[in-house]
């Protein structure tokens, strides 16, 4: 909970994350602070605070304004709700029922925020602070506890302890590849050369991923302070934040962090007394996926275009302007600040044996509870899922879960008991990647999704290695192919045949693993391959050329809901009768079954 | 440093690659992006070969690879042979066009496939071409485009105002990909009309006004005494080292 000034009754805090502030919160903020500032006694004024702070986490529900002490959570939060909200709850204590949480399973209405499954489950380590300070305000973050591990480490332990800590805790790199942080550290010691530089990798590019933008956002200090920390430790002087260039509002709240920190001397000359001097700044990226691949990162830094290079010799010794150079990604870097400040016993003790900690992963697609969850490492599929992600809505199947963003590889339902860490994702044939969760149910078809995924790397691979940019582009070929119905069966082997060169052969991680989505779907779903190929029929409805939707007059009810939805006037049938679909009209496009309540209408 | 190569023991300097010790001791390691007068990109990935070091082996890229003590090196090995095969195989598929392209595709024994092939392309995109002309300090073209749709081509496909019409480009391009046209005394090249000179011995043309223009800037030389062209400037050369006797 987050401490309260003790003149004060409430405290308000409105989420402004990205995803609410589309959707209002700013005006909801304005509002509330409108409304207690009329109040005419100024009593309100005088005993409550609202704040603006970063992603609550529970995307879907949002715009949030919850009330603490209380615990008061409201959901989809207008600004016409606000006088109501100050009138009832405020000044009478009461609660607004019509805005409070309902929990679809129970069948309930939930007052306070933890008692809501999606985050009773969680436990929130890197985003300890989001959602409950301010991010402009360096007080808000010193009163959560803010930068006493930078204290700690930088006047009473030596560097080479420091990194020691980093390396105990079993910090895996939370970007993709899951390295130790703590030996990249120690490599980067290790290496005569100054100056050396510290890279903050903020290029979150996997798409439905946002975790790392929530913590640039929401908590800018815990990135700074981990990036500090890491300063003294392998003895930097500059660092650099990498953050994507749609990212307008992460940039804002770390540049207004930055300024902060220097003025109270958390960066700069002579940091705490302790002899560290440290400055960081922000480099707005281009908008390449690629360029989160390390030396990508470090090539668009240094002005070059951003296409990566063989890493036999890693940043870590030679890496920005070929000097010594750390680069973590910004969930790794709000991690250090609680593991030197709780110790990394504490760290190890949540998690698996191969994966310390917790993961942030962003909840996407075919999934009741969209949002950011973060639960300790070895988490199963299934309780982040239908545990806290409400399972897929209406009353549809589960199929496949992608993991890892673009490279990574889609699970199927077998594989729900899965608990997530590095390896296990790995051994299944996909990966933690960033942490992205995209969840598909049965109007997925599988291999239009690997085609999908083909598509966005045949845009955002850098075309600099050979078996990365003409694997790709054959992969797709295919796909596309058999997507349309000329597919032949020599593809598949012919797939895996090209897909093996790419992970073998290419430059850099971008093209080992950019055929993972092709390969772990002939591996969970071969059969869906071979329906599109021999059966010439896309068993989801979702290849056109390979569709043919008909209604069932044993379910069909006669509703007529479906008739106004299909664009193309192809559904014929009198009020409750059954209905039936003209199949020389239809596009196949699937409105239909989307609006069916009763699953009525079929794939053929 | 010593390492081994495909069973014998060689010795390398620091800082070199695989495959710059390959070549110095004459061990064959097929490449497509690689000059030496660049070294190792990377990019084409033919010249894979797999190395052990401390016990693991890998399959890593011999141009950029830098060798380390003891490290052991097969140069050809099922792995690495199915990994070129492939490589020459979807290459293929791109830049169907070109008779080196065409020649390698028979002689890797690719199979047939279902895939296109792309007739009327020769480029590889190697980047050899980029290179030579960052080398020549013109930076006239560079890769444009990313992923799939990565080429090679000046500002906006436009004549570039950089570009000298050295055909440097064209001379090391390994597919005969850059045209250069030599029409009378004009030349075209990426878009862009020059006006060739002639030799002033010879009268044959030979090079554009904007390339002696610009090595004359260079190297300080005076402009009367690049106007020839390189057979006559031998002959020149040879006649000036005739007064002289070996030592």
């Amino acid at each position: 909970m987050t401490t309260m000034n003790k003149s004060l009754i409430h405290l308000l805090l409105v989420c402004c994350g990205t995803g609410c502030v589309a959707n209002g919160a700013r005006e909801v903020y304005q509002a509330l602070k409108d409304n207690l500032t009329s109040d005419d006694k100024a009593v309100l004024a005088a005993t409550t605070s609202a704040r603006a702070t970063g992603c609550h986490g529970l995307c879907a529900q949002g715009p949030f304004v919850r009330i603490l002490p209380e615990d008061i959570t409201y959901c989809r939060v207008k600004a016409a709700d606000i006088p109501e909200i100050v009138e009832k709850t405020l000044k009478q204590g009461e609660v607004v029922k019509r805005l409070l949480f309902r929990d679809r399973q129970k069948k309930a209405l939930v007052q306070g925020q933890n008692d809501i499954p999606f985050y009773r489950r969680q436990t929130r380590v890197a985003l300890r602070n989001v959602g409950l300070i301010d991010p402009s305000s360096l007080q808000d973050y010193l009163e959560r506890g803010g930068y006493r591990a930078l204290e700690k480490s930088l006047l009473d332990m030596r560097p080479e302890q420091v990194i020691e800590e980093i390396i105990k805790s079993g910090l895996r790199g939370r970007g993709g590849g899951g390295f130790p942080a703590g030996l990249k550290w120690k490599a980067c010691a290790a290496t005569p050369a100054q100056p050396r530089y510290i890279i903050c990798n903020g290029d979150e590019g996997d798409p439905g991923a946002f975790m790392d933008e929530s913590i640039m956002e929401g908590d800018p200090h815990s990135v700074l302070e981990g990036m500090i920390i890491a300063a003294y430790a392998v003895g930097a002087s500059t660092g650099f934040i990498y953050v994507r260039d749609e990212y307008a509002q992460s940039v804002a709240s770390l540049q207004k962090a930055i300024e902060e920190a220097e003025n109270h001397g958390f960066l700069g000359e002579n940091i705490l007394g302790s002899g560290l001097d440290f400055d960081i700044e922000i480099v707005r990226g281009g908008g390449a996926f690629v360029c989160g691949e390390e030396t990508a990162l470090i090539a668009s830094i240094e002005g070059h275009v951003g296409e990566p290079w063989d890493k036999y010799v890693f940043p870590s010794e030679k890496g920005l302007w070929g000097q010594p150079t750390i680069i973590n990604n910004v969930e790794t870097w709000a991690n250090i600040p609680v593991i030197m400040e709780r110790g990394a016993s504490w760290f190890t003790s949540l998690g698996t044996e191969g994966s310390k900690g917790t993961k942030v992963f962003s909840l996407v697609g075919k999934v009741a509870n969209t949002g950011l969850v973060e639960v300790p490492m070895g988490t199963t599929l299934r309780e982040i899922i239908f545990d806290i992600g409400g399972g897929v809505p209406q009353g549809r199947k589960f199929k496949a879960v992608q993991t890892g963003g673009p490279s990574g590889g889609c699970i199927p339902a077998e594989l729900l008991d899965l608990k997530l860490d590095f390896d296990s994702l790995s051994q299944a044939g996909s990966m933690m990647g960033s942490g992205g969760l995209i969840v598909m149910d049965d109007r997925t078809c599988m291999v239009e999704v690997a085609r999908y995924y083909l598509s966005f790397l045949a845009g955002e691979s850098c075309g600099k290695c050979v078996p990365c940019r003409e694997g790709i582009k054959c992969l797709l070929e295919i796909l596309t192919r058999i997507c349309h119905g000329q597919g032949e069966i020599e593809d598949l082997e012919l797939m895996e045949d090209i897909a093996e060169t790419m992970q073998q052969a290419s430059l850099c991680a971008l093209g080992r693993t950019a055929s993972n989505p092709v390969l772990s779907t002939l591996r969970y779903f071969r059969e869906e391959y071979l329906e599109h190929i021999e059966g010439q029929r896309c068993p989801a409805g979702i290849c056109r050329e390979l569709s043919e939707f008909w209604i069932d007059p044993a379910i069909c009810t006669g509703c007529g809901l479906c008739l106004p939805r299909c664009p193309v006037e192809g559904i014929k049938g009198e009020k409750k009768q059954a209905h039936r679909i003209e199949s020389d009209k239809c596009i196949c496009c699937g409105e239909c079954i989307d609006s069916c309540s009763f699953q009525a209408i079929k794939v053929k | 440093m010593k390492l081994i190569i495909d069973g014998k023991a060689f010795n390398a300097y620091p800082g070199d690659s695989i495959l710059d010790v390959a070549r110095r001791e004459g061990i064959a390691i097929p490449t497509l992006c690689y000059h030496e007068a660049f070294g190792g990109q990377g990019s084409c990935r033919l010249c894979t070969v797999e190395v052990t070091a401390g016990g693991r082996s890998r399959l890593v890229a011999s141009c950029t690879y830098p060798v380390s003590e003891g490290i052991e090196v097969k140069t050809s090995t099922p792995a690495v042979e199915k990994i070129r095969r492939n490589i020459i195989m979807v290459l293929y598929k791109r830049a169907s066009g070109s008779v080196l392209m065409q020649k390698l595709y028979r002689e890797y024994g690719c199979s047939e496939n279902s895939l296109g092939e792309k007739q009327e392309e020769r480029c590889i995109v190697c980047r050899l071409c980029v290179l030579a002309c960052e080398k020549m300090g013109t930076s006239a073209i560079s890769t444009v485009m990313r992923g799939i749709d990565k080429r090679v081509g000046t500002p906006y496909d436009q004549a570039a105002t950089a570009c000298i019409g050295c055909a440097a480009c064209a001379h090391i391009c390994p597919t005969g990909a850059i045209e250069v046209l030599d029409s009378g005394n004009i030349r075209t090249i990426w878009n862009k009309n020059f006006n060739l000179i002639n030799c002033e011995r010879c009268g044959q043309p030979f090079a554009t006004r904007e390339e002696i223009d610009y090595v004359s800037r260079r190297s300080g030389i005076e402009d009367a005494e690049l106007c020839f062209c390189e057979e006559c400037r031998r002959k020149k050369l040879v006649g000036k080292m005739q007064g002289f006797s070996p030592c």
